[in-house]
């Protein structure tokens, strides 16, 4: 049984599910009804459909077998293989960061249907929001209260199914955060270490725009399983989104790979397609540097109405193609993720 | 210290060595003027042990010695073009 299940390979972790330990829980009963747990590095598994069929057909065709039972679940693995857990976030799995060059590629929309659509997958998942200056989680999950506190600790303001904590949640309302740059620093450490962020498949991190404090601290303070940049096709924008790329490899974090926003435009009168920000640049920068496309994403009046009135387009308009688009991105991040759970960071030890 | 790296080849270094290489501004030197290291020719034997090794992100080592000398961050690339020390006899 597990010779032919050893048949199936992981495309994105190029190894067969057996050697993965993905089978668990194997067995058959005298009838010849075999059943087992089909255990993902992921919930937003992009071939976790494939994978499904693939077993059942492999088991299927085995002389005895009358039925075939795949129980298709998820455990997210904590990223790199090290002994202990982290120690600024230790319930969390796996920390992806969203970053930009140039502000205003709609970053956080990104991040927060990234974050949405994680969720729907079924992962448990956080979004922290580092635009200190300006921060725009509050606004777009609909979640304007401030934040309770048990025992000095901060406790995530949930919105959506998922655990949110913004300056905006701190400072709401119309108060500017007036700060210097090493108070930036400080202020997305304590949003990592004071708030109770409990245990997380999956912590997204929103960061402003540019290679400045914020993405630095970031880089310095926790060990990122790796870093989604958001660009606009046109070369102004794909210019600088390489910059920040290089910042994050020159800081050793994977880049995750380039997600292309306002991509196209469908006009909702005459139906033609426009491409006002140009089209491709990302997955054109992607190539040159050797890094994955993770997608584009159409420019909708609905993906902006939505974030304004504080739902994620992918629980409001889950049809729609942003919704759609951004779905797909969260399942490329998620097994971009897995690999990097494979990876072992070096060991260090002083005697 | 002794590091096994991610493809699994081992580097080990001495605290005098690390010392020496320290690349913080004030032993370096910056904006043209020459660091504490390029003025001295010794360190006393405190600043030459390594008291604690921190993780920075996952691209550094910071480096704290008895001294209390904490303000060199190693890069791992700065740490693997670091001579291999000689093996001990």
């Amino acid at each position: 049984m597990l010779e032919v299940l050893g048949h199936i390979q992981d495309p994105d972790l190029g190894r067969d599910v057996v050697s993965l330990g993905m089978i668990k829980e194997l067995e058959v009963s005298p009838q010849g009804k075999v059943s087992f747990t089909f255990e993902l590095t992921t919930p937003a598994c992009p071939v976790r459909d494939r994978f499904k069929t693939q077993a059942q057909d492999l088991v299927g065709d085995l002389p005895g077998v009358t039925a075939v039972d795949v129980r298709m679940t998820a455990n997210v693995r904590q990223s790199f293989m090290r002994p202990k857990p982290s120690e600024i976030l230790p319930g969390v799995k796996q920390t992806i960061a969203v970053a930009s060059g140039k502000g205003g590629v709609g970053k956080s929309t990104v991040a927060v249907n990234l974050a949405a659509a994680l969720r729907k997958s079924g992962a448990t998942v956080g979004l922290l929001d580092a635009d200190i200056y300006g921060p725009s989680v509050p606004a777009m999950t609909g979640s304007r209260q401030e934040p309770e506190q048990v025992n000095g600790r901060l406790l995530p303001i949930e919105a959506h199914g998922l655990k949110l904590m913004s300056f905006g949640h701190i400072y709401p309302g119309d108060q500017p955060t007036i700060y210097r740059g090493p108070m930036v620093g400080k202020a997305i450490e304590a949003m990592m270490v004071q708030v109770e962020w409990g245990q997380l498949d999956y912590l997204v991190i929103d960061l402003p725009p540019g290679t400045g404090d914020a993405s630095l601290t970031l880089a310095q303070a926790v060990p990122l399983t790796g870093v989604a940049i958001v660009c606009t096709p046109q070369d102004v924008a794909t210019d600088i989104a390489v910059k920040a790329l290089q910042m994050f490899r020159k800081l050793n974090v994977t880049p995750l790979g380039l997600i292309e926003n306002m991509s196209w435009y469908i006009c909702p009168d005459c139906g033609h397609r426009h491409e006002i920000f140009s089209h491709g640049g990302a997955e054109a920068a992607a190539k040159r540097l050797g890094v994955p496309f993770l997608g584009a994403i159409p420019l909708e009046e609905g993906i902006r109405a939505d974030a304004d009135t504080g739902t994620p387009v992918v629980i409001s308009r889950p049809d729609s193609a942003g919704a759609k688009a951004f779905e797909h991105i969260a399942s490329q991040v998620a097994a971009r993720t897995s690999i990097q759970s494979f990876r072992q960071l070096p060991v260090i030890n002083v005697h | 210290m002794e590091i096994t790296w991610e493809d699994g080849h081992h580097s080990t270094y001495s605290g005098e060595q690390l010392r020496w290489a320290c690349p913080c501004a004030e032993c370096r030197g910056e904006a043209g003027a020459p660091g504490r290291l390029a003025k001295i020719n010794r360190l006393s034997p405190e600043e030459l042990l390594i008291k604690d090794v921190t993780l920075v992100g996952q691209y550094a080592l910071q480096i704290a010695f008895e001294s209390g000398h904490a303000t060199g961050i190693y890069t791992f690339r700065y740490l693997m073009s670091l001579p291999p020390r000689p093996p001990e006899v």
